[in-house]
């Protein structure tokens, strides 16, 4: 009885149960669903959107929130195509130019918020309509196909059977979990998002950590844009409009509080791949587009009063 | 007017928050025709007595008796039911709403289940007249001055044709004129019956409209006496009263040290144009009514809000710190008088609260060094006996404890100047005498303590020199034996000007 309630109380390991337990289930009763290949297909889904709520769960940390992730990847996704030089043979500084872009995108997005003082829900979804009325004017509505080489690799190659989509929100993983949990900064903007006025008051600068934040919400929006182009090997208005509700859902799912203070990536990861198991299950069943958004909507307000009622306090 | 019966009564009212008592066991009783003050420092109980008088609080025991029977609970609708109405301090206004229905709200004359308007328009008009509110009823309350707004206030209670009218600081943002129409009103509804009580910081309007006082302190009730016959100074020594014990720890004789702060001309937020200075080793209290000044002082020399200087030196630095984090780097620290949404960061652990000012000093290569993080932590909890699980939350330690976490966290900063807000608010016997301790400890190691206090034998018995503000001037500077209580109060609400001298 005290270990149940110790794994209610954490939210991270609920989301993780319940992933494992979804998994088995389904394994057991549909024909396919735990076959490797599916599973792997699953995980590289779940990369996707476990990179952009990465930056997501930072943000929701302090207290703020980004709704321009998804014209972010839109944005990344369009335009690298468009500013990768051709005489770069390896692609590489198309990369660079679109992160610097997307980080760039996130840093006005903290400065709004810190020095405007524009609430960020405004903030954010304000930008992402100015970033979606810019594509319009420079690609005008049609998809552009991929060329360069570097993005082509990273949505294509298996290295020893692993897609390096997966390798990377490793990567992704660990750094963001090291700065949450191992670095100054991660304490200061959990404190931040707790309670600004006594952080401010015990010397947190507010500007400088929300300026932070939401260039690294950006650079990770930027990073998931140029994964899902090299998945698609297109990039076209509107790709990225899932991820956004897809990355808040994953951070709540993972028990982290949407106001803010109170959380980990950790439970995010989980989060991620309990969210895309939930489409492909949905997927299976033979309903109308229509009727899955509707189960899809439902699915995820049922998941969160399990995985988030009890973490409240 | 000897004994009428009373309208509305209190008789040993008991009321705790928290397992912190504010009400020890208090009579009141308001009789029809007669002006009733109440007098008493901040947190002395004040605001509590009037809840649980007009239903919005339930007393823990003891009974509230209206027309002379115990009522059993006394909801806010039983009190309006009986006929009390209350003009708080803080105004319950909706901004958005006209003055006719601000007044009308949750009393609406009806008419098939509708508000009638005509009606209401009617009966707003009566009392608008009666406070002296000329303009047009469908105005909107946000277009109008504070001052008006508390006329509006006034006249949402009357519209109620209350026989009980409680009046909790009515005056505060008055202007001279509106402040003598209400004088008048209140003359006129005493002589209708109603019984009224009063409860204001400027001791003039109570010596001219009151008939008996109640003095509150500390919970308990230390004068219920009829007012013929005494005046302002006999007012102050009413509410001052006397007990102090061997709370304070004595002061030293050392003399101070290097000036640690020098402003000319400084404003900040209320403060307006004031000179200040102090030095190193000193405790110098910062005394006042409330909301005179005192937290922006702080805040201002603490680069939390905006403040400006004809000349200052704080701290070694050449001018004001322009953000927390400039003050922090020049060794000012401050610990806010609101310690739950102020200083700690509540549901966070106390390891981790205790340790946020620290973070960047003891990371080593960008990351957070645990081992060193530990040890401080547990040196902090054990130089200020905070007991138990570090990793508790800190919303979870009693008031004195909260407070205690809030100090210690500056403490590995080794602070140079001590801006403290009201640290003892809230606090246990024990806690504060700790706190004074400590504080007389830091300025005997050469800090200089800032303390804006509401507390006034804090004030007198642990500072070595008293600033008392009042609208954001120095109303008095007490040093040596010219600190004491009827001072402090005397000049924080004006009765004797101790003007600019020293």
């Amino acid at each position: 009885m005290k270990a149940v309630k110790a794994v209610f109380r954490n939210p991270p390991l609920l989301t993780f149960l319940l992933v494992a337990l979804v998994w088995l289930v389904a394994s057991l009763t549909l024909r396919g669903f735990g076959a490797y290949g599916h599973l792997r297909y699953l995980l590289e889904l779940a990369a996707v959107i476990g990179i952009v709520a990465a930056g997501q769960t930072l943000v929701i940390l302090m207290g703020g929130i980004d709704l321009s992730v998804g014209a972010v990847i839109t944005v990344t996704a369009i335009l690298l195509p468009l500013i990768s030089p051709a005489a770069d043979p390896t692609g590489l500084v198309g990369i660079v130019l679109a992160l610097a872009l997307a980080t760039g995108i996130g840093l006005l997005n903290g400065a709004g918020a810190a020095y405007l003082r524009v609430p960020p829900i405004i903030m954010t979804l304000a930008m992402a309509t100015f970033l979606q009325g810019l594509l319009v004017i420079v690609a005008g509505g049609s998809a552009v196909t991929v060329s360069n080489p570097a993005v082509i690799l990273l949505g294509q190659a298996r290295p020893l059977g692993i897609p390096a989509g997966i390798l990377l929100w490793i990567v992704v993983s660990v750094v963001v979990l090291l700065i949450i949990h191992r670095m100054p900064l991660g304490a200061r903007f959990l404190a931040l998002g707790a309670n600004p006025l006594a952080a401010r008051l015990s010397g947190v600068s507010v500007a400088r950590n929300t300026l932070l934040l939401y260039a690294l919400s950006g650079f990770f929006a930027g990073l998931a844009g140029i994964l899902v182009l090299g998945m698609n090997r297109q990039g076209y208005v509107g790709i990225g409009d899932p991820y956004l509700l897809m990355s808040i859902a994953a951070v709540v799912l993972g028990g982290t509080s949407i106001l803010g203070g109170r959380g980990t990536y950790a439970g995010t990861i989980p989060g991620a791949i309990l969210l895309v198991t939930t489409t492909a299950l949905i997927t299976v069943v033979n309903a109308s587009p229509g009727w899955r958004s509707i189960m899809f909507g439902s699915l995820i307000l049922a998941l969160l009063l399990i995985s988030g009622r009890e973490a409240r306090r | 007017m000897t004994e009428t019966r009373p309208l509305l009564e209190a008789r040993q009212v008991f009321k705790g928050f928290f397992g912190n008592p504010v009400l020890k066991g208090v009579d009141i009783a308001l009789h029809p025709g007669r002006v009733h003050a109440l007098l008493g420092e901040n947190g002395a109980g004040k605001s509590t007595l009037i809840n649980l008088l007009s239903g919005a609080l339930q007393p823990d025991s003891g009974a509230i008796l209206v027309d002379g029977r115990p009522v059993g609970r006394f909801s806010p609708a039983a009190a309006r039911a009986a006929g009390i109405a209350v003009v708080q301090q803080e105004l319950s206004l909706t901004a958005d709403l006209s003055i006719a229905e601000n007044i009308g709200l949750g009393a609406f004359p009806r008419r098939f289940g509708l508000i009638d308007y005509a009606a209401l328009q009617k009966g707003v008009r009566e009392v608008c007249a009666m406070v002296g509110l000329t303009e047009p009823v469908d105005m909107p309350v946000a277009d109008l001055s504070l001052g008006r707004r508390q006329m509006v206030e006034i006249a949402k209670a009357l519209f109620r044709k209350p026989r009980v009218l409680i009046l909790d600081e009515p005056t505060s943002s008055l202007s001279a004129h509106e402040a003598g129409i209400l004088a008048r009103l209140i003359g006129t509804l005493r002589d209708r019956g109603t019984a009224l009580l009063y409860i204001s910081h400027r001791l003039n309007e109570v010596q001219a409209l009151c008939a008996h006082v109640t003095v509150l302190k500390d919970g308990g009730v230390t004068a219920d006496q009829s007012l013929a016959g005494i005046d302002g100074e006999g007012l102050v020594r009413l509410m001052v009263g006397r007990e102090t014990g061997d709370l304070f720890p004595p002061r030293p004789l050392a003399a101070p040290g290097a000036t640690r702060i020098s402003v000319e001309k400084f404003s900040a937020g209320l403060v307006r144009e004031i000179g200040f200075s102090a030095r190193a080793g000193e405790i110098v209290g910062i005394g006042g009514l409330v909301g005179q000044g005192q937290e922006d002082l702080l805040l201002g020399l603490y680069g939390a809000i905006p403040a400006r200087a004809d000349h200052a030196e704080v701290s070694g630095l050449p001018r004001l710190p322009a953000h927390v984090g400039e003050a922090n780097a020049a060794g000012i620290v401050y610990v806010p008088a609101d310690r739950k949404h102020e200083g700690l960061v509540l549901p966070h652990s106390i390891a981790a609260n205790l340790i946020l000012p620290s973070l960047g000093r003891l990371a080593r290569r960008g990351f957070r060094d645990r081992a060193a993080e530990a040890g401080l932590i547990a040196d902090l909890a054990r130089r200020l006996t905070i007991k138990g699980d570090v990793a508790r939350p800190v919303q979870a330690l009693s008031g004195g404890n909260q407070q205690k976490v809030a100090l210690a966290k500056w403490l590995p900063l080794d602070p140079s100047i001590l801006l403290l807000n009201d640290p003892t608010r809230g606090v246990d016997i024990e806690t504060k005498r700790e706190i004074y301790l400590m504080l007389r400890a830091f300025a005997a190691e050469g800090r200089l303590v800032i303390l804006a206090s509401s507390d006034t034998p804090e004030l007198v018995h642990l500072c070595d020199r008293v600033v008392v503000l009042r609208e954001g001037r120095v109303a008095a500077r007490l040093s040596g034996a010219a600190i004491s209580e009827e001072a402090i109060v005397g000049a924080a609400m004006g009765i004797h000007e101790q003007g600019e001298a020293a």
